[in-house]
């Protein structure tokens, strides 16, 4: 510890501290512009500064560490009218527009000069300001109001890893300037900005900030689970922020939380229910639903009747929806869209007992190494990438990234492995041998924790390298290099995500994974696997049981029957289908009747499979917020609401638990989606029930031990932390997976793209600016082969179909791949894929 | 009579403007009477004030021009009063200069001077000197302006330059605050490329330089010196260990080509900058492949520098349109006549690879045991062919090659491995890291003594080596003090292997008569330079005493000489530095006809004479942190038999942002009115 005065008051703080840290903790206010907690340093404003017995010169006090013994002095006259006359330089052509300035109101400059006293100008300069600057999509630069503090340049360059913005020109002229092509557009320049210089331009002169209501929320774009603050006025959403202090994401977002939150307030929106092509009254549509299931349960019994709910769905929600359908309709088919990706990550993770991943996301922000695998984590859960960032650049921590593609945290590996399509199990085991080979396994730890570890040695000594090697096209010295990486850090996590569990394969590929892990020491206290499913909430689809093998808390659906049927004073139904089954049972006809509970089978794998069975299923109850081809197909729409116009609890990749509040009314007649769940369970039970959304949570707790152990962070959105996981004695069994022939020939891949979260941000304006239409990424050498050039039209063609769509031309992927986003309806590139696969083989030609 | 009408430069004010004739050292001594051998200087304006030679010259216009361009062309605009305190600057002056000016402007330009104490960096700060200067000293002038009547006065033309006392003290010029600022900022990839403008072998100088940088660094008046070198190698792996791609990209390609005698620091350097400009360079190299690098490969021990970081270095230069043309030694495979015929111009930058002989009885008897010098040891140890090294090895000479000698002697199986020098380890030449490290590995030091006869058995083996004592007397030229012998004092030293390592020198007869290139008597090759004289008279050299500003052009047409062969046997850094000078001589030669130096070249060498560096400037800094040095492997065993790993570890990441924090950042803006 260092022991200073500031102001006469004595304080102990530790090495590396500076002095402004110091004087907060004495509650000592010095006054700072530039100074912004969550980036480094930079010393621009210099009205900071200090004055230090001993010392000639005043020092800044943001970014000059303690030393013993030091006196500072904080206020003098001589530091008052230096601190001064700066803002008054700062001031100088500083434009006079603050009324119609959007920082209008919440402006920390004027702040400072309120607190400074500055209100006169003796310095005069020409004008050199450069021109506002309109032309980059979606924020407006406004240089005469900047003072060049460079928080922008720096959340920009040292948080989102995008290095998109810098300092143009020398002078007076200086001004922030922006290579676009390497914006994400995730708004945070906008956030950090003090003064009404980086303006989002979907907000502005829309609303004054101080008249906006804001409601504590969570972002249910991705699993990262973002905490914001949505701005309301007149039920209409105009902006979502978040603050630095006190939320578990810094104040950091993504496009998606900054600028996605457009659709909510889209005039497209369904607003009233529709039976058939008419609109419809809530009681004459939920009268036809119970009809239409009452009349095929008498004609061919609960069984032909089917249901799928969705990421997009709160707990509560998804609480409700297994319960309708378990309880009041009787049929245990029921699934979501986590049958294709992440019920087989959790499939796999059950070997090591878990129910997904085993820490907290924070664990990823101290690891020594950190392995992603077959994901991308910016696209996926944007949370975990800052976190992998945190790790490896402000941290010293290593990144080791398996990535068939190039993707955003690429420039950060210390390794690629830019692996073959379809070798990840072959990848994986090699890793796991090249880390007994090179002794960088814990022999002491892994007979303490695996349940069969000669076993898992006799299969990893049978893994041959050479094979690895051809089979993954890498070089054996990258997979040392990666080996050792791994191997040689204490603290280790392993991310995954939809590259792997989205295959077909997906199972085995994230066993092999969960094998590397153990070796890896990954299971330990302070490491992770973290399995990423780029949807809002399916952690929380998982955990409330919406799929046929378990009920909510994970449990056995054929063990756990009993225990709920008295739980919920029923009959349970045995069996149940999952998603792959019921479309299967749609095509016989034995599945009559399908309820989807916002989810769009547009954009599943081998869509149009999907999209024939909804022609051909007889009752389609389609409950959703905006009108689709699915829509168009329903017998009974039913309108839900956006994530804005509800409460609920979302639970986060990481187990963490969140709730947010209502901020805005549904819009027109459409329903919060819990209530349209408990009303047609009261109408099908005929039981007068009475649902909260408390209530819910209450019963959740009493039948399940999710919750057990948590901890409440006592923040107003009731967030809650699920106990650290160490692996207890042997609690980890190695699952045996051997090495499928890695995929021949070119194929396309398909997962997520960065500015778009599932289908729902394709009704927002900002993500659309961004990315309007979802490109076919092709490698330059594969185009020129095919004669395609970017921007021109490309037709692939897969066993299951044909799809036409608009070349992007890029080396981001590897000569034979393609990739291509799920995430638009309109280019429809899932058609291409088999069933419950992200991969496919394909012909190009040029269209 | 002095030739300076005012100075006030190291705030000492020297006033002969009404008569007077008090000299002016720095002005007499350090500073050229011509800018570029022809046009006088009149006026000096920086960051420590002002010496005005010609009292004709407009001050008040001069400080003015340099306000404009210290706020236009240099400031950075990362802190406030910096970016608008000199753009306020620049306004008053200008309307001063206009006409336009009221005499509470001065008090203005007082007042944004005293802000400008506060500035993040010394750039904008030290500006305001020189102006408070002319306001002080030459307020009638400034009243003239404002009240309108002021005179006629002579017409100059200004050159600027912006510094740093690193910067300036760096052969090879490296921007060192703008690297620094970049790794403070995490901006690695940014660094590299900064430090890429003005050195193409990071890996390199990132590890071995002798880093002159950090005896001229400010941050040393305040505590310790920054840790330049280390931070240049925390850029430059943050390349390789990230996979990252080098950036640069060469322009369009040009006709001519150039051939390059050497792939050492000086031709590879040059290869690199003209490789840039699109030029296509074929470097012919004695050594066969894998072996490239000149002094750098034969001379610095893998422990010291990973060859595949050397490899990577070069490999990148390759890559760049580069050809390097092994297993040829020009003199033998090519004649240098041949190379001037195949090519638009041709560089020499063949080394100094001979070890010089020793003086000692019995060294032309080819004794076995006697081995030819360091420089061919460290090149046969690193080229894995016999050395001829025993058990017993003493090497004799104090620099960093005997270092190395000792040092890979343990490496190559050496039970014993003794340094024999005529001085104190005081007085050695060779890096004080070096000597620690050697110490620490092992090896045995004898000093004071001096090697007179070579002790052989019956098959003339080497079994010792006579030696005398010898005590330091009066310092020599070099202010070291002179060893002389003790008389009667004769001593044996036994060894079965004698290395001398006393020095190197160009082996230049490919050089041949029908060239016509002169050879210096320290043999080295004669370039063209112009005569920049002082006030005194005298024509103002380098550090290794050769002229200061030389074009670099032999007396062959088309033919320049560049590295050791043309410096003198120095580092890789004053290569480099030479062979970047040498390749924009080549290129103008190419493009115009004619090696010249610009302004900026003169300006460059006119401040390196100068010295921006004062030892003696008291820094006002809170000294908190302390320099950070790199952690090494320790222990004997470092200097095993065949282990050549790397020994010096570089910073994590994390370190270098912490230490890089502490640089002061002192740029400085000089103008020279001719």
């Amino acid at each position: 510890m260092v022991n200073l005065t500031i102001d006469g008051k004595s304080v102990s703080v530790p090495k590396g501290t500076t002095i402004l840290e110091a004087a907060r903790q004495l509650d000592i206010h010095i006054p700072t512009l530039c100074w912004l907690e969550k980036v480094s340093t930079t010393g621009a404003c210099r009205i900071c500064a200090v004055e230090i017995a001993g010392v000639d010169r005043p020092m800044t006090a943001c970014n000059t560490p303690v030393k013993e013994g030091i006196e500072v002095t904080t206020q003098s006259e001589k530091l008052t009218r230096t601190r001064r006359q700066i803002m008054e330089l700062i001031l100088v052509n500083h434009p006079l527009d603050c009324p119609v300035c959007d920082a209008g109101g919440e402006c920390d400059l004027k702040n400072t000069c309120y607190d400074l006293d500055v209100v006169r100008q003796e310095f005069r300069a020409q004008d050199v300001n450069p021109e506002t600057i309109d032309h980059w999509p979606l924020i407006q630069q406004v240089p005469s109001r900047c003072i060049l503090c460079e928080k922008c340049v720096k959340v920009c360059h040292e948080l989102v890893g995008a290095d998109a913005l810098f300092v143009n020109d020398k002078g007076d002229k200086a001004f922030i300037d922006k290579d676009v092509a390497k914006c994400t557009f995730c708004g945070n320049c906008v956030s950090a900005c003090p003064t009404g210089t980086m303006i989002s331009k979907p907000f502005k002169f829309k609303a004054r900030p101080w008249a906006l209501r804001k409601v504590p929320a969570v972002c249910t774009y991705c699993p990262s689970q973002c905490q914001v603050d949505v701005n309301v006025q007149d039920n209409q959403v105009y902006r979502v922020t978040s603050n630095d202090a006190g939320t578990t994401n810094n104040g950091n977002l993504c496009i998606g939380g900054f600028f996605g939150y457009g659709y909510a307030n889209s005039d497209k929106r369904l607003r009233a229910p529709q039976v058939g092509k008419d609109t419809a009254t809530w009681d004459a549509a939920l009268t036809r639903v119970v009809s239409d299931i009452e009349r095929i349960k008498e004609e061919s019994g609960a069984a032909a009747i089917a249901g799928l709910a969705s990421p997009r769905l709160s707990n509560e929600e998804n609480y409700l929806f297994q319960k309708l359908f378990r309880a009041a309709i009787g049929s245990n088919n029921i699934d979501s869209e986590a049958r294709f990706g992440a019920v087989r990550a959790l499939q796999a993770l059950n070997a090591l007992g878990l129910k997904g991943a085993s820490n907290s996301l924070d664990i990823i922000a101290q690891a020594d190494a950190i392995l992603v695998f077959g994901a991308d984590p910016t696209a996926e859960a944007t949370a975990v990438d800052w976190k992998i960032q945190d790790a490896v650049r402000r941290g010293d921590g290593k990144l080791v990234l398996a990535n068939m593609r190039q993707v955003h945290l690429t420039p950060f590996a210390n390794c690629s492995l830019n692996y073959k399509p379809g070798s990840e199990v072959a990848l994986a085991n090699g890793l796991a041998r090249l880390l007994v080979n090179r002794e960088l396994i814990d022999e002491v730890e892994l007979q303490r924790s695996v349940a069969n570890l000669d076993q898992l040695k006799d299969a990893l000594a049978a893994v041959n390298l050479d094979q690895v090697v051809a089979e993954t096209g890498l070089e054996l010295a990258a997979l040392e290099q990666a080996a050792d990486i791994i191997g040689k850090a204490g603290k280790v996590a392993v991310i995954f995500g939809g590259d792997v569990i989205k295959s077909a394969q997906g199972v085995e590929k994230s066993a092999a994974i969960a094998n590397l892990a153990i070796m890896s020491g990954a299971l330990g206290a302070d490491g992770g696997i973290f399995p990423l499913d780029e949807k809002g909430n399916t952690q929380g689809v998982l955990d409330m049981g919406v799929c046929p093998e378990s009920l909510p808390g994970h449990q056995a659906y054929a063990a756990a029957k009993v225990k709920f049927e008295d739980a919920w004073k029923c009959y349970l139904p045995d069996g149940g289908l999952n998603a792959d089954e019921i479309l299967t049972g749609i095509e016989s006809g034995s599945i009559r009747f399908l309820y989807l509970a916002a989810t769009n089978p547009q954009a599943f794998p081998n869509s149009s499979r999907w999209m024939k069975a909804l022609d051909k299923v007889e009752v389609l109850v389609v409950q959703d917020i905006f009108p689709t081809e699915i829509t168009s197909k329903a017998t009974v729409v039913l309108p839900g609401s956006s994530a804005f116009e509800k409460s609920g609890s979302f639970t986060a990749l990481d187990g963490t638990v969140r709730t947010f509040n209502q901020a805005i009314r549904p819009v027109g007649e459409s329903r919060e989606d819990w209530t349209i769940f408990a009303e047609l369970y009261g109408r099908l039970t005929k039981a007068q029930m009475s649902f909260s959304r408390a209530s819910i949570l209450e019963e959740v707790k009493k039948v399940t031990d999710l919750y057990a152990g948590a901890t409440a962070l006592g923040d107003e959105r009731r967030t809650s932390v699920k106990a650290a996981y160490a692996a207890a004695d042997g609690s980890l069994s190695f699952q045996p997976v051997a090495a499928a022939a890695a995929a021949d020939g070119l194929q396309l891949l398909t997962g997520t793209s960065a500015s778009h979260f599932g289908t729902t941000s394709t009704w927002a304006p900002a993500p659309l600016e961004v990315e309007p239409e979802g490109l076919i990424q092709i490698n330059s050498a594969d185009a020129e082969a095919a004669g395609i050039t970017d921007g021109g039209q490309l037709k692939l063609t897969s066993a299951s179909g044909s799809v036409t769509g608009k070349a992007k031309v890029t080396d981001k992927v590897p000569q034979g791949l393609l990739f291509a986003p799920t995430n638009f309806v309109a280019l429809g590139i899932q058609q291409l894929v088999a069933d419950g696969d992200n991969q496919a083989a394909v012909q190009i030609a040029k269209a | 009579m002095s030739q300076v009408a005012f100075s006030s430069w190291g705030r000492q004010v020297t006033d002969n403007r009404q008569g007077g004739d008090a000299e002016v050292e720095v002005a007499k001594k350090k500073l050229p009477v011509t800018f570029d051998g022809a046009k006088q200087i009149s006026a000096f304006m920086g960051w420590d004030g002002l010496i005005l030679f010609d009292s004709n010259v407009d001050v008040v216009a001069m400080a003015a021009e340099y306000a404009k361009r210290v706020q236009e062309d240099y400031c950075c605009a990362k802190c406030s009063p910096g970016k608008k305190g000199t753009r306020v600057m620049q306004d008053t002056l200008a309307r001063i200069v206009a006409g336009d000016g009221e005499e509470a402007d001065l008090d203005t330009i007082e007042n944004v001077g005293e802000l400008l104490q506060n500035c993040k960096c010394t750039l904008c700060q030290t500006s305001a000197i020189p102006i408070l200067d002319t306001v002080k000293h030459f307020r009638n002038e400034y009243l003239a302006y404002i009240n309108g009547n002021s005179g006629q006065k002579k017409a100059v033309d200004y050159k600027v330059k912006m510094t740093a006392p690193c910067q300036d003290k760096c052969p090879s010029h490296i921007d060192i605050p703008a690297y620094i600022e970049a790794i403070k900022n995490r901006r690695y990839d940014e660094s590299l490329s900064v430090i890429r403008e003005s050195m193409p072998l990071p890996a390199v100088c990132g590890r071995v330089c002798p880093h002159p940088c950090e005896t001229a660094c400010r941050r040393a008046n305040v505590d310790e010196p920054i840790n330049i070198m280390v931070l240049k190698r925390t850029a430059s792996d943050y390349e390789w260990k990230h996979n990252h791609q080098p950036p640069m990209q060469p322009k369009a390609k040009q006709k001519e080509t150039i051939g390059i005698v050497g792939a050492g620091p000086a031709g590879l350097a040059a290869a690199y900058y003209l490789a840039l400009e699109g030029y296509h360079c074929t470097i012919y190299e004695a050594l066969p492949e894998g072996f490239g690098g000149g002094m750098i490969a034969v001379g610095i021990p893998a422990y010291r520098m990973p060859r595949h970081l050397l490899q990577r270095d070069i490999d990148i230069i390759c890559e760049m349109g580069v050809d390097i043309v092994y297993d040829t030694k020009v003199g033998v495979d090519i004649s240098l006549m041949e190379l001037k015929q195949k090519h638009d111009a041709v560089l020499l930058a063949p080394g100094a690879h001979k070890s010089k002989p020793m003086g000692v009885e019995g060294e032309d008897k080819g004794y076995k045991g006697f081995l030819a010098g360091g420089i061919e040891f460290l090149r046969d140890a690193y080229m894995g062919r016999p050395t001829g090294m025993g058990k017993k090895v003493c090497v004799v000479g104090g620099g960093n090659t005997a270092i190395d000698c000792v040092r890979v002697a343990l490496r190559e199986g050496a039970e014993e491995s003794v340094l024999l020098y005529r001085r104190t380890r005081k007085e050695m030449p060779a890096d004080v890291w070096e000597i620690d490290g050697a110490d620490e590995e092992g090896v045995k030091f004898e000093f004071l003594v001096l090697p007179k006869k070579i002790i052989v058995d019956e098959n003339e083996q080497v079994t010792g080596v006579e030696c005398v004592r010898m005590e330091l007397g009066e310092p020599d030229d070099s202010g070291r003090r002179r060893p002389q012998p003790v008389a009667g004092s004769e001593f044996i030293v036994e060894c079965d292997t004698l290395i001398p390592a006393i020095g190197q020198d160009p082996e230049l007869s490919f050089i041949t008569e029908e060239t016509g290139i002169q050879i210096t008597r320290w043999n080295t090759v004669v370039t063209k330079y112009v005569d920049l004289q002082n006030a005194a008279g005298r024509g103002l050299n380098d550090v290794m005493g050769n002229p200061l500003s030389r074009t670099l052009i032999t007396d062959m047409d088309g033919v320049f000489a560049s590295g050791d062969a043309e410096i003198g046997p120095l580092t890789v850094v004053a290569c480099v530095g030479n062979a970047h000078r040498a390749a924009k001589v080549i290129q103008r030669y190419l493009v115009e006809g004619q090696a010249y130096l610009t302004d900026e070249d003169f300006h460059e060498d006119i401040l390196s004479h100068l010295g921006v560096y004062d030892k003696n400037e008291q820094v006002s800094w809170l000294d908190a942190i302390g320099r950070f040095n790199q952690k090494e492997v320790h222990g004997k065993e470092r200097a095993s038999k065949g282990n050549y790993n790397e020994v010096e570890l570089g910073f994590s990441d994390s370190d270098a942002v912490i230490e890089a924090e502490r640089c002061l950042r002192c740029y400085r803006v000089s103008m020279i009115a001719v």
